[in-house]
Protein backbone atom coordinates (compact mmCIF):
# COMPACT_ATOMS: atom_id res chain seq x y z
CA UNK A 1 0.00 0.00 0.00
CA UNK A 2 1.60 3.43 -1.39
CA UNK A 3 1.35 6.12 1.13
CA UNK A 4 1.70 9.76 -0.64
CA UNK A 5 1.35 13.16 0.06
CA UNK A 6 -2.07 14.77 0.02
CA UNK A 7 -0.48 17.35 -2.73
CA UNK A 8 1.05 15.06 -4.97
CA UNK A 9 -2.34 12.48 -5.35
CA UNK A 10 -4.61 15.24 -5.26
CA UNK A 11 -2.50 16.72 -8.02
CA UNK A 12 -2.14 13.45 -10.17
CA UNK A 13 -5.38 11.57 -9.93
CA UNK A 14 -8.79 13.53 -8.80
CA UNK A 15 -11.30 12.38 -11.04
CA UNK A 16 -13.66 14.22 -12.51
CA UNK A 17 -17.32 13.35 -13.69
CA UNK A 18 -19.88 14.96 -15.54
CA UNK A 19 -22.00 17.45 -13.55
CA UNK A 20 -25.30 15.84 -14.11
CA UNK A 21 -23.82 12.77 -12.58
CA UNK A 22 -23.41 13.84 -9.34
CA UNK A 23 -27.06 14.41 -9.07
CA UNK A 24 -28.42 11.36 -11.06
CA UNK A 25 -26.04 8.92 -9.36
CA UNK A 26 -26.85 9.45 -5.60
CA UNK A 27 -30.94 10.12 -6.79
CA UNK A 28 -30.98 6.56 -8.41
CA UNK A 29 -29.49 4.88 -5.48
CA UNK A 30 -31.79 6.31 -3.05
CA UNK A 31 -34.67 5.64 -5.14
CA UNK A 32 -33.04 1.87 -5.55
CA UNK A 33 -32.80 1.85 -1.68
CA UNK A 34 -36.21 2.67 -1.26
CA UNK A 35 -37.91 0.48 -3.79
CA UNK A 36 -35.91 -2.88 -3.77
CA UNK A 37 -36.59 -4.53 -0.46
CA UNK A 38 -39.78 -4.71 -1.97
CA UNK A 39 -38.89 -6.88 -4.37
CA UNK A 40 -36.28 -8.53 -2.22
CA UNK A 41 -37.84 -8.20 0.78
CA UNK A 42 -35.86 -8.93 3.99
CA UNK A 43 -32.66 -10.16 1.82
CA UNK A 44 -32.31 -6.12 1.34
CA UNK A 45 -28.82 -6.50 2.25
CA UNK A 46 -26.93 -3.34 0.95
CA UNK A 47 -26.63 0.41 1.61
CA UNK A 48 -26.54 1.85 -1.92
CA UNK A 49 -26.51 5.60 -0.93
CA UNK A 50 -23.15 4.72 1.32
CA UNK A 51 -21.48 3.14 -1.70
CA UNK A 52 -22.35 6.30 -3.64
CA UNK A 53 -21.26 8.50 -1.35
CA UNK A 54 -17.82 6.94 -0.80
CA UNK A 55 -17.14 6.04 -4.57
CA UNK A 56 -17.24 10.04 -5.09
CA UNK A 57 -15.23 10.80 -2.09
CA UNK A 58 -12.59 8.46 -2.88
CA UNK A 59 -12.37 9.79 -6.56
CA UNK A 60 -13.00 13.05 -5.57
CA UNK A 61 -10.50 12.89 -3.01
CA UNK A 62 -12.39 16.46 -1.60
CA UNK A 63 -13.18 15.72 2.10
CA UNK A 64 -15.21 18.94 2.27
CA UNK A 65 -16.99 17.14 -1.28
CA UNK A 66 -17.38 13.82 0.61
CA UNK A 67 -18.55 15.44 3.62
CA UNK A 68 -21.54 17.83 2.14
CA UNK A 69 -22.11 14.39 -0.43
CA UNK A 70 -22.49 12.43 2.89
CA UNK A 71 -24.68 14.84 4.25
CA UNK A 72 -27.14 15.36 1.55
CA UNK A 73 -27.65 12.03 1.00
CA UNK A 74 -27.82 10.90 4.89
CA UNK A 75 -30.95 13.86 5.32
CA UNK A 76 -32.43 12.18 2.25
CA UNK A 77 -32.10 8.53 3.68
CA UNK A 78 -33.81 10.01 7.03
CA UNK A 79 -36.34 12.04 5.07
CA UNK A 80 -37.84 8.98 3.49
CA UNK A 81 -37.84 6.79 6.97
CA UNK A 82 -39.50 7.87 10.37
CA UNK A 83 -36.94 8.45 11.82
CA UNK A 84 -35.67 11.90 12.93
CA UNK A 85 -33.81 13.57 10.27
CA UNK A 86 -30.03 13.68 11.33
CA UNK A 87 -29.17 10.28 11.61
CA UNK A 88 -28.16 8.77 8.96
CA UNK A 89 -26.88 12.57 7.90
CA UNK A 90 -24.48 12.15 10.70
CA UNK A 91 -23.67 9.20 9.80
CA UNK A 92 -22.77 9.51 6.31
CA UNK A 93 -21.48 13.37 6.69
CA UNK A 94 -18.51 11.13 8.29
CA UNK A 95 -18.13 8.17 6.21
CA UNK A 96 -17.88 10.73 3.53
CA UNK A 97 -15.54 12.59 4.85
CA UNK A 98 -13.30 9.80 6.29
CA UNK A 99 -13.31 7.99 2.99
CA UNK A 100 -12.22 11.17 0.97
CA UNK A 101 -9.48 11.81 3.91
CA UNK A 102 -7.97 8.11 3.38
CA UNK A 103 -8.54 8.32 -0.11
CA UNK A 104 -5.56 11.43 -0.18
CA UNK A 105 -3.24 9.37 1.74
CA UNK A 106 -3.67 5.73 0.25
CA UNK A 107 -4.25 4.22 -3.23
CA UNK A 108 -7.95 3.81 -3.64
CA UNK A 109 -7.61 2.53 -7.29
CA UNK A 110 -6.64 -1.16 -5.85
CA UNK A 111 -9.84 -3.13 -6.19
CA UNK A 112 -8.99 -5.03 -2.27
CA UNK A 113 -8.72 -1.66 -0.34
CA UNK A 114 -11.82 -0.04 -2.32
CA UNK A 115 -14.03 -3.07 -1.04
CA UNK A 116 -12.29 -3.01 2.24
CA UNK A 117 -12.88 0.58 3.18
CA UNK A 118 -16.74 0.37 1.74
CA UNK A 119 -16.98 -2.55 4.10
CA UNK A 120 -15.32 -0.90 7.07
CA UNK A 121 -17.16 2.33 6.67
CA UNK A 122 -20.34 0.24 6.66
CA UNK A 123 -19.94 -1.07 9.80
CA UNK A 124 -18.70 2.07 11.02
CA UNK A 125 -21.98 3.72 9.84
CA UNK A 126 -24.21 1.46 11.21
CA UNK A 127 -22.10 1.72 14.93
CA UNK A 128 -22.93 5.72 14.18
CA UNK A 129 -26.03 5.12 13.86
CA UNK A 130 -26.84 3.36 17.07
CA UNK A 131 -24.54 5.81 18.90
CA UNK A 132 -26.64 8.70 17.30
CA UNK A 133 -29.85 6.93 18.92
CA UNK A 134 -28.89 5.66 21.94
CA UNK A 135 -26.81 8.15 23.60
CA UNK A 136 -27.89 11.33 21.67
CA UNK A 137 -30.98 10.90 21.56
CA UNK A 138 -31.64 8.45 24.39
CA UNK A 139 -34.07 6.76 22.05
CA UNK A 140 -34.40 3.07 23.01
CA UNK A 141 -33.39 1.34 19.50
CA UNK A 142 -31.13 -1.90 19.04
CA UNK A 143 -29.37 -2.55 15.96
CA UNK A 144 -29.24 -6.40 14.62
CA UNK A 145 -25.75 -6.54 13.95
CA UNK A 146 -25.49 -9.92 12.03
CA UNK A 147 -27.82 -8.40 9.81
CA UNK A 148 -25.91 -5.11 9.72
CA UNK A 149 -22.49 -7.22 9.39
CA UNK A 150 -24.58 -9.18 6.02
CA UNK A 151 -25.03 -5.14 4.81
CA UNK A 152 -21.41 -4.44 5.00
CA UNK A 153 -20.69 -7.62 2.89
CA UNK A 154 -23.19 -6.86 0.69
CA UNK A 155 -21.77 -3.29 0.24
CA UNK A 156 -18.70 -4.37 -0.99
CA UNK A 157 -19.83 -7.23 -3.09
CA UNK A 158 -22.16 -4.42 -4.81
CA UNK A 159 -19.08 -1.99 -4.73
CA UNK A 160 -16.74 -4.63 -6.52
CA UNK A 161 -19.11 -4.42 -9.98
CA UNK A 162 -20.44 -0.57 -9.67
CA UNK A 163 -17.10 0.74 -8.89
CA UNK A 164 -15.39 -0.14 -12.46
CA UNK A 165 -18.83 1.17 -14.33
CA UNK A 166 -18.77 4.50 -12.45
CA UNK A 167 -15.39 4.59 -13.46
CA UNK A 168 -16.18 4.56 -16.90
CA UNK A 169 -17.95 8.31 -17.00
CA UNK A 170 -14.78 9.88 -15.44
CA UNK A 171 -13.63 12.84 -17.55
CA UNK A 172 -10.33 12.22 -19.54
CA UNK A 173 -7.78 15.18 -20.04
CA UNK B 1 -6.87 33.49 11.50
CA UNK B 2 -6.74 32.98 7.88
CA UNK B 3 -4.12 29.96 7.62
CA UNK B 4 -5.43 28.28 10.43
CA UNK B 5 -8.92 27.84 8.66
CA UNK B 6 -6.99 26.82 5.61
CA UNK B 7 -5.63 24.54 7.24
CA UNK B 8 -8.23 22.67 9.08
CA UNK B 9 -10.95 23.90 7.13
CA UNK B 10 -11.81 20.50 6.12
CA UNK B 11 -12.62 19.76 9.99
CA UNK B 12 -14.18 22.30 10.50
CA UNK B 13 -16.63 22.00 7.36
CA UNK B 14 -17.51 19.14 9.35
CA UNK B 15 -17.81 19.69 12.70
CA UNK B 16 -20.44 22.50 11.08
CA UNK B 17 -22.23 20.41 9.39
CA UNK B 18 -22.45 17.70 12.37
CA UNK B 19 -23.37 20.29 15.01
CA UNK B 20 -26.09 21.66 12.21
CA UNK B 21 -27.42 18.37 12.23
CA UNK B 22 -27.48 17.66 16.13
CA UNK B 23 -29.37 20.66 16.47
CA UNK B 24 -31.57 19.79 14.07
CA UNK B 25 -32.12 16.36 15.99
CA UNK B 26 -32.83 17.55 19.09
CA UNK B 27 -35.55 19.98 17.76
CA UNK B 28 -37.73 16.90 17.02
CA UNK B 29 -37.29 14.42 20.16
CA UNK B 30 -38.83 15.30 23.57
CA UNK B 31 -38.50 14.38 27.04
CA UNK B 32 -41.32 12.16 28.57
CA UNK B 33 -43.08 12.58 31.90
CA UNK B 34 -40.98 9.50 32.97
CA UNK B 35 -37.78 10.90 31.74
CA UNK B 36 -37.08 8.97 28.58
CA UNK B 37 -36.83 10.16 25.41
CA UNK B 38 -39.34 9.96 22.86
CA UNK B 39 -39.93 10.79 19.75
CA UNK B 40 -42.55 13.07 18.14
CA UNK B 41 -45.32 10.78 16.44
CA UNK B 42 -46.31 14.44 14.51
CA UNK B 43 -43.58 15.79 12.82
CA UNK B 44 -43.13 19.79 13.08
CA UNK B 45 -44.07 21.90 10.27
CA UNK B 46 -40.43 22.19 8.41
CA UNK B 47 -39.41 18.02 9.05
CA UNK B 48 -42.91 16.98 7.33
CA UNK B 49 -42.26 19.64 4.49
CA UNK B 50 -38.54 18.01 4.46
CA UNK B 51 -40.58 14.64 4.25
CA UNK B 52 -42.79 15.82 1.67
CA UNK B 53 -40.08 17.35 -0.94
CA UNK B 54 -38.44 13.78 -0.11
CA UNK B 55 -41.36 11.87 -0.78
CA UNK B 56 -42.14 13.62 -3.69
CA UNK B 57 -38.69 13.11 -5.90
CA UNK B 58 -39.11 9.36 -4.81
CA UNK B 59 -42.28 8.91 -5.32
CA UNK B 60 -42.61 9.23 -9.53
CA UNK B 61 -39.51 7.10 -10.34
CA UNK B 62 -40.84 4.06 -7.70
CA UNK B 63 -44.40 4.89 -9.61
CA UNK B 64 -42.60 4.17 -12.56
CA UNK B 65 -40.22 1.09 -11.48
CA UNK B 66 -43.41 -0.60 -9.51
CA UNK B 67 -45.20 0.06 -12.83
CA UNK B 68 -42.54 -2.19 -14.28
CA UNK B 69 -42.50 -4.26 -12.48
CA UNK B 70 -46.02 -5.39 -11.71
CA UNK B 71 -46.90 -5.10 -15.37
CA UNK B 72 -43.97 -8.02 -15.55
CA UNK B 73 -45.69 -10.19 -13.06
CA UNK B 74 -48.77 -9.58 -14.55
CA UNK B 75 -48.00 -11.23 -17.57
CA UNK B 76 -46.18 -13.80 -15.98
CA UNK B 77 -49.25 -14.51 -13.49
CA UNK B 78 -51.70 -14.09 -16.33
CA UNK B 79 -49.73 -16.36 -18.97
CA UNK B 80 -47.72 -19.29 -17.62
CA UNK B 81 -49.38 -19.54 -14.39
CA UNK B 82 -53.42 -19.91 -16.43
CA UNK B 83 -53.36 -23.43 -16.57
CA UNK B 84 -53.95 -23.75 -12.71
CA UNK B 85 -56.87 -21.22 -12.59
CA UNK B 86 -59.46 -23.99 -13.13
CA UNK B 87 -58.41 -25.69 -10.67
CA UNK B 88 -58.01 -23.34 -7.95
CA UNK B 89 -61.45 -21.55 -9.19
CA UNK B 90 -63.02 -25.02 -8.16
CA UNK B 91 -61.37 -24.83 -4.99
CA UNK B 92 -61.96 -21.44 -4.15
CA UNK B 93 -65.85 -21.87 -5.23
CA UNK B 94 -66.10 -24.79 -2.66
CA UNK B 95 -64.32 -22.42 0.17
CA UNK B 96 -66.81 -19.61 -0.98
CA UNK B 97 -69.46 -22.22 -0.50
CA UNK B 98 -67.95 -23.43 2.63
CA UNK B 99 -67.69 -20.06 4.20
CA UNK B 100 -71.22 -18.85 2.97
CA UNK B 101 -72.27 -21.48 5.50
CA UNK B 102 -70.18 -21.09 8.49
CA UNK B 103 -71.14 -17.22 7.94
CA UNK B 104 -74.81 -17.83 7.85
CA UNK B 105 -73.74 -19.64 11.55
CA UNK B 106 -71.59 -17.45 13.01
CA UNK B 107 -74.46 -14.57 11.80
CA UNK B 108 -76.86 -15.51 14.62
CA UNK B 109 -74.34 -15.61 16.89
CA UNK B 110 -72.97 -11.91 15.57
CA UNK B 111 -76.54 -11.00 16.22
CA UNK B 112 -76.92 -12.13 19.67
CA UNK B 113 -73.68 -10.23 20.17
CA UNK B 114 -74.87 -7.31 19.04
CA UNK B 115 -78.42 -7.49 21.20
CA UNK B 116 -76.28 -8.29 24.41
CA UNK B 117 -73.46 -5.20 23.55
CA UNK B 118 -76.64 -3.06 23.66
CA UNK B 119 -77.91 -4.07 26.49
CA UNK B 120 -74.66 -3.65 28.13
CA UNK B 121 -74.36 -0.04 26.52
CA UNK B 122 -71.17 -1.34 24.47
CA UNK B 123 -70.59 -0.41 20.86
CA UNK B 124 -68.57 -2.73 18.78
CA UNK B 125 -67.41 -1.56 15.42
CA UNK B 126 -67.31 -3.19 12.33
CA UNK B 127 -64.95 -2.73 9.44
CA UNK B 128 -67.32 -0.61 7.18
CA UNK B 129 -65.19 1.08 4.58
CA UNK B 130 -61.57 0.11 3.06
CA UNK B 131 -59.40 1.35 0.36
CA UNK B 132 -57.49 -1.14 -1.38
CA UNK B 133 -53.51 0.05 -2.29
CA UNK B 134 -50.33 -0.79 -3.61
CA UNK B 135 -47.07 -0.76 -2.03
CA UNK B 136 -44.57 1.34 -3.98
CA UNK B 137 -41.44 1.21 -1.58
CA UNK B 138 -40.02 1.29 1.59
CA UNK B 139 -37.89 3.54 3.52
CA UNK B 140 -34.89 1.47 2.12
CA UNK B 141 -33.58 1.10 5.82
CA UNK B 142 -33.82 -2.18 8.36
CA UNK B 143 -34.12 0.25 10.96
CA UNK B 144 -37.60 1.89 10.10
CA UNK B 145 -39.62 -0.48 8.64
CA UNK B 146 -42.18 1.16 7.16
CA UNK B 147 -43.46 1.61 3.23
CA UNK B 148 -45.28 3.45 0.90
CA UNK B 149 -48.55 2.82 -0.67
CA UNK B 150 -49.93 5.04 -3.86
CA UNK B 151 -52.88 6.36 -2.24
CA UNK B 152 -52.96 9.29 -0.20
CA UNK B 153 -54.88 12.44 0.64
CA UNK B 154 -57.05 11.57 -2.64
CA UNK B 155 -58.07 8.69 -1.70
CA UNK B 156 -59.36 10.34 2.26
CA UNK B 157 -56.83 8.55 3.82
CA UNK B 158 -55.85 10.11 7.26
CA UNK B 159 -53.61 9.79 9.71
CA UNK B 160 -53.65 6.59 12.26
CA UNK B 161 -55.98 4.79 10.14
CA UNK B 162 -55.16 0.62 9.99
CA UNK B 163 -53.80 -1.29 7.31
CA UNK B 164 -54.82 -4.72 6.76
CA UNK B 165 -54.56 -7.60 4.34
CA UNK B 166 -56.74 -10.87 4.30
CA UNK B 167 -54.35 -12.37 6.87
CA UNK B 168 -54.45 -9.92 9.47
CA UNK B 169 -52.82 -6.40 10.55
CA UNK B 170 -50.15 -4.68 8.60
CA UNK B 171 -49.56 -1.50 10.28
CA UNK B 172 -51.25 2.10 10.28
CA UNK B 173 -50.79 4.86 8.39
CA UNK B 174 -48.32 7.17 9.96
CA UNK B 175 -48.23 10.33 7.36
CA UNK B 176 -50.25 10.78 4.01
CA UNK B 177 -49.18 12.83 1.51
CA UNK B 178 -51.16 14.09 -1.45
CA UNK B 179 -50.91 10.95 -3.54
CA UNK B 180 -49.34 8.90 -1.27
CA UNK B 181 -49.15 7.80 2.41
CA UNK B 182 -46.43 6.26 4.80
CA UNK B 183 -47.47 2.81 6.54
CA UNK B 184 -45.62 2.12 9.41
CA UNK B 185 -45.33 -1.80 10.13
CA UNK B 186 -46.09 -3.32 13.53
CA UNK B 187 -42.79 -4.99 12.99
CA UNK B 188 -41.04 -1.94 14.08
CA UNK B 189 -39.70 -0.91 16.81
CA UNK B 190 -41.84 2.36 17.11
CA UNK B 191 -44.63 0.98 16.53
CA UNK B 192 -47.72 -0.59 18.99
CA UNK B 193 -51.14 -2.08 18.69
CA UNK B 194 -53.15 -3.50 21.80
CA UNK B 195 -53.72 -7.13 21.59
CA UNK B 196 -55.53 -10.63 23.17
CA UNK B 197 -54.55 -13.68 23.18
CA UNK B 198 -57.58 -15.86 22.20
CA UNK B 199 -57.63 -19.01 23.85
CA UNK B 200 -55.87 -16.96 27.46
CA UNK B 201 -58.08 -13.68 27.08
CA UNK B 202 -54.46 -11.86 28.42
CA UNK B 203 -54.08 -8.69 27.23
CA UNK B 204 -50.75 -6.56 25.90
CA UNK B 205 -49.03 -4.43 23.63
CA UNK B 206 -47.40 -5.38 20.41
CA UNK B 207 -44.41 -3.86 18.80
CA UNK B 208 -41.19 -4.66 17.19
CA UNK B 209 -38.01 -5.49 17.94
CA UNK B 210 -34.54 -5.24 15.90
CA UNK B 211 -35.08 -8.45 14.46
CA UNK B 212 -38.17 -7.17 12.54
CA UNK B 213 -40.37 -8.89 14.75
CA UNK B 214 -43.70 -8.48 16.25
CA UNK B 215 -43.52 -9.36 20.08
CA UNK B 216 -45.56 -8.47 23.13
CA UNK B 217 -44.06 -6.89 25.88
CA UNK B 218 -44.47 -6.41 29.47
CA UNK B 219 -46.23 -9.55 30.20
CA UNK B 220 -45.78 -11.51 33.17
CA UNK B 221 -44.76 -15.01 33.25
CA UNK B 222 -47.99 -16.98 32.94
CA UNK B 223 -47.79 -20.88 32.08
CA UNK B 224 -51.37 -20.80 30.04
CA UNK B 225 -49.68 -18.98 27.15
CA UNK B 226 -48.44 -21.57 24.69
CA UNK B 227 -46.85 -21.75 21.61
CA UNK B 228 -49.47 -21.41 18.29
CA UNK B 229 -52.21 -19.81 20.71
CA UNK B 230 -53.74 -17.10 18.19
CA UNK B 231 -53.29 -13.05 18.92
CA UNK B 232 -55.86 -10.80 18.21
CA UNK B 233 -56.68 -6.69 18.10
CA UNK B 234 -58.20 -5.95 21.55
CA UNK B 235 -59.44 -3.03 20.53
CA UNK B 236 -58.77 -0.61 22.70
CA UNK B 237 -55.60 1.19 20.62
CA UNK B 238 -58.76 3.36 18.45
CA UNK B 239 -56.88 2.52 15.62
CA UNK B 240 -57.65 -1.55 14.93
CA UNK B 241 -60.87 -2.60 15.41
CA UNK B 242 -61.37 -5.76 17.61
CA UNK B 243 -60.93 -9.20 16.61
CA UNK B 244 -58.67 -9.27 13.57
CA UNK B 245 -56.10 -11.34 13.28
CA UNK B 246 -52.47 -10.54 14.25
CA UNK B 247 -50.51 -13.54 14.28
CA UNK B 248 -50.06 -16.53 16.20
CA UNK B 249 -47.18 -17.28 19.39
CA UNK B 250 -44.39 -18.07 18.09
CA UNK B 251 -41.79 -18.41 20.98
CA UNK B 252 -42.09 -17.34 24.60
CA UNK B 253 -38.60 -15.52 26.07
CA UNK B 254 -37.22 -13.61 29.37
CA UNK B 255 -37.57 -10.68 29.31
CA UNK B 256 -33.64 -9.98 30.28
CA UNK B 257 -34.67 -5.95 31.01
CA UNK B 258 -37.49 -6.75 33.60
CA UNK B 259 -37.07 -9.69 36.18
CA UNK B 260 -40.52 -12.05 36.46
CA UNK B 261 -41.73 -10.76 32.71
CA UNK B 262 -41.90 -12.43 29.13
CA UNK B 263 -41.97 -11.09 25.45
CA UNK B 264 -44.08 -13.33 23.37
CA UNK B 265 -42.51 -13.39 20.35
CA UNK B 266 -45.47 -13.32 17.43
CA UNK B 267 -45.51 -15.14 14.33
CA UNK B 268 -47.46 -12.41 12.15
CA UNK B 269 -50.62 -13.61 10.21
CA UNK B 270 -49.85 -11.08 7.27
CA UNK B 271 -46.86 -11.78 5.50
CA UNK B 272 -44.95 -8.35 6.36
CA UNK B 273 -41.60 -8.85 4.16
CA UNK B 274 -44.08 -9.85 1.06
CA UNK B 275 -46.88 -7.29 0.83
CA UNK B 276 -48.00 -6.16 -2.47
CA UNK B 277 -51.93 -5.21 -1.94
CA UNK B 278 -53.62 -3.71 1.10
CA UNK B 279 -56.43 -2.40 2.58
CA UNK B 280 -56.64 0.87 4.63
CA UNK B 281 -59.67 0.83 6.80
CA UNK B 282 -61.46 4.15 6.46
CA UNK B 283 -64.51 3.84 8.08
CA UNK B 284 -65.57 1.89 11.36
CA UNK B 285 -69.39 2.03 12.30
CA UNK B 286 -71.41 -0.14 14.68
CA UNK B 287 -73.20 -1.89 12.24
CA UNK B 288 -72.58 -4.49 9.13
CA UNK B 289 -72.18 -2.82 5.55
CA UNK B 290 -74.74 -3.12 3.18
CA UNK B 291 -73.00 -5.53 1.11
CA UNK B 292 -71.75 -7.53 4.00
CA UNK B 293 -75.52 -7.52 5.05
CA UNK B 294 -76.65 -8.41 0.97
CA UNK B 295 -73.56 -11.49 1.15
CA UNK B 296 -74.72 -12.75 4.65
CA UNK B 297 -78.50 -12.96 3.62
CA UNK B 298 -77.79 -14.71 0.51
CA UNK B 299 -76.03 -17.14 2.53
CA UNK B 300 -78.86 -17.32 5.04
CA UNK B 301 -80.59 -18.68 1.90
CA UNK B 302 -77.88 -20.59 0.22
CA UNK B 303 -78.17 -22.50 3.43
CA UNK B 304 -82.02 -22.69 4.32
CA UNK B 305 -82.40 -24.37 0.50
CA UNK B 306 -78.77 -26.54 1.27
CA UNK B 307 -80.72 -27.50 4.65
CA UNK B 308 -83.70 -28.43 2.51
CA UNK B 309 -82.15 -30.38 0.33
CA UNK B 310 -80.20 -32.50 2.82
CA UNK B 311 -83.13 -32.92 4.81
CA UNK B 312 -85.21 -34.53 1.71
CA UNK B 313 -82.11 -36.51 0.53
CA UNK B 314 -82.51 -37.80 4.21
CA UNK B 315 -86.03 -38.85 4.33
CA UNK B 316 -85.61 -40.45 0.61
CA UNK B 317 -82.16 -42.62 2.25
CA UNK B 318 -84.81 -43.47 5.49
CA UNK B 319 -87.52 -44.46 3.37
CA UNK B 320 -84.89 -46.66 1.27
CA UNK B 321 -84.11 -48.20 4.55
CA UNK B 322 -87.43 -49.37 5.47
CA UNK B 323 -88.48 -50.76 1.57
CA UNK B 324 -85.40 -53.37 1.04
CA UNK B 325 -87.71 -55.15 -1.30
CA UNK B 326 -88.45 -52.82 -3.96
CA UNK B 327 -84.49 -52.38 -4.42
CA UNK B 328 -83.03 -55.63 -5.60
CA UNK B 329 -79.08 -55.20 -4.60
CA UNK B 330 -77.15 -56.87 -7.57
CA UNK B 331 -79.20 -55.51 -10.12
CA UNK B 332 -78.36 -52.48 -12.44
CA UNK B 333 -80.76 -49.23 -11.77
CA UNK B 334 -82.01 -49.07 -14.96
CA UNK B 335 -83.32 -52.96 -14.55
CA UNK B 336 -84.65 -52.63 -11.54
CA UNK B 337 -87.80 -54.93 -11.44
CA UNK B 338 -89.90 -51.68 -10.08
CA UNK B 339 -88.50 -48.82 -12.62
CA UNK B 340 -91.07 -47.37 -14.55
CA UNK B 341 -90.21 -44.29 -16.19
CA UNK B 342 -94.10 -44.27 -17.15
CA UNK B 343 -95.71 -42.84 -14.20
CA UNK B 344 -93.87 -40.25 -12.76
CA UNK B 345 -95.84 -40.58 -8.88
CA UNK B 346 -95.89 -44.59 -8.67
CA UNK B 347 -97.85 -45.90 -5.84
CA UNK B 348 -95.85 -47.36 -2.88
CA UNK B 349 -96.67 -50.79 -2.62
CA UNK B 350 -96.94 -52.69 1.29
CA UNK B 351 -94.52 -55.43 1.87
CA UNK B 352 -95.93 -58.77 1.83
CA UNK B 353 -96.17 -60.04 5.26
CA UNK B 354 -93.83 -62.77 6.54
CA UNK B 355 -96.39 -64.27 8.44
CA UNK B 356 -100.23 -63.39 7.23
CA UNK B 357 -103.21 -63.47 9.18
CA UNK B 358 -106.54 -62.77 8.75
CA UNK B 359 -105.68 -59.28 9.83
CA UNK B 360 -102.86 -58.60 7.03
CA UNK B 361 -104.02 -56.62 3.92
CA UNK B 362 -105.39 -58.51 0.91
CA UNK B 363 -106.32 -61.22 3.17
CA UNK B 364 -109.80 -60.58 3.80
CA UNK B 365 -112.37 -63.16 2.29
CA UNK B 366 -114.72 -62.12 -1.22
CA UNK B 367 -118.19 -61.02 0.58
CA UNK B 368 -119.84 -61.42 -2.43
CA UNK B 369 -119.34 -65.20 -2.11
CA UNK B 370 -119.58 -65.73 1.98
CA UNK B 371 -119.98 -69.54 3.29
CA UNK B 372 -121.44 -70.04 6.35
CA UNK B 373 -119.24 -71.89 8.73
CA UNK B 374 -116.19 -72.06 5.88
CA UNK B 375 -113.07 -71.98 7.18
CA UNK B 376 -110.55 -69.79 5.94
CA UNK B 377 -107.73 -71.01 6.84
CA UNK B 378 -108.64 -74.30 4.92
CA UNK B 379 -105.70 -76.52 3.09
CA UNK B 380 -108.23 -77.30 0.71
CA UNK B 381 -109.46 -74.19 -0.76
CA UNK B 382 -108.25 -72.62 -3.91
CA UNK B 383 -105.57 -69.87 -3.90
CA UNK B 384 -107.31 -66.84 -4.70
CA UNK B 385 -106.42 -64.31 -7.24
CA UNK B 386 -104.25 -61.57 -5.11
CA UNK B 387 -103.05 -58.13 -6.75
CA UNK B 388 -100.05 -59.04 -4.64
CA UNK B 389 -99.60 -62.53 -6.57
CA UNK B 390 -97.37 -61.63 -8.63
CA UNK B 391 -95.10 -59.78 -6.32
CA UNK B 392 -94.90 -63.26 -4.16
CA UNK B 393 -92.25 -62.74 -1.48
CA UNK B 394 -88.84 -65.13 -2.14
CA UNK B 395 -89.30 -66.13 1.56
CA UNK B 396 -89.91 -70.29 1.56
CA UNK B 397 -91.66 -69.42 4.24
CA UNK B 398 -94.29 -67.10 3.13
CA UNK B 399 -94.85 -68.63 0.22
CA UNK B 400 -95.96 -71.98 1.69
CA UNK B 401 -98.57 -70.33 3.25
CA UNK B 402 -101.70 -70.15 2.05
CA UNK B 403 -103.07 -66.81 1.24
CA UNK B 404 -107.18 -66.25 1.11
CA UNK B 405 -109.82 -68.35 0.95
CA UNK B 406 -112.89 -67.38 -1.56
CA UNK B 407 -114.29 -71.28 -2.12
CA UNK B 408 -115.81 -71.02 -5.25
CA UNK B 409 -117.81 -74.57 -4.18
CA UNK B 410 -119.02 -75.05 -0.34
CA UNK B 411 -117.64 -77.36 1.45
CA UNK B 412 -119.34 -79.33 4.51
CA UNK B 413 -116.45 -79.34 7.00
CA UNK B 414 -116.94 -81.17 10.49
CA UNK B 415 -116.39 -78.78 12.44
CA UNK B 416 -118.39 -76.37 11.09
CA UNK B 417 -121.41 -78.24 12.31
CA UNK B 418 -120.49 -77.43 15.61
CA UNK B 419 -120.62 -73.65 14.82
CA UNK B 420 -123.89 -72.10 15.62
Amino acid sequence: MSVLTADSRRDLEIHRYPVYLYGIVPLVALVLQAWLPRVVGKYAWFDLPLVVTVYFALGRRSPIQGTLMGCAVGLFEDALTHHPIGINGIAKTVAGFLAASVGIRIDVENRIIRVGLIFLLSLLSSALCLFVNRFLLGLNVEINWPIELYIALGNAAIALLLFPFLDRFQLRD
Amino acid sequence: MESLFERYRNLMVLLVMLVAQIIGLASQVHRGDAGRMSLDTRDSGGVRLVRLWANAIVSPPERFFHGIWASTFYVWSNYFELRHVSEQNKDLQKTVDRLRLEEAALMEDARQGQRLQAMLGFEEKYIYQTVPAQIIGTSGSDQSRLFYIDKGENAHLQRDMAVITADGIVGKVREVYPSSAQILLINDQTSGAGVILETTRIRGVLRGNALGQPQIVGLTNDSRIQPGERVLTAGGDEIFPRGLPVGTVDTIIKDPDQDGFIKIIIKPAAHLDRLDEVLVITSVQPRFPADQKQDMSESETLKGAEVEQEKAQKASEIMAERLPGLIVPNVPPDQQPLKDDSNPNPVARPVPALHPDRFTPDTTPNSGAPVPGADASSPNQPEATSPSSSETPKSGTAAKKPKTAVPEKPALDPNARRNP
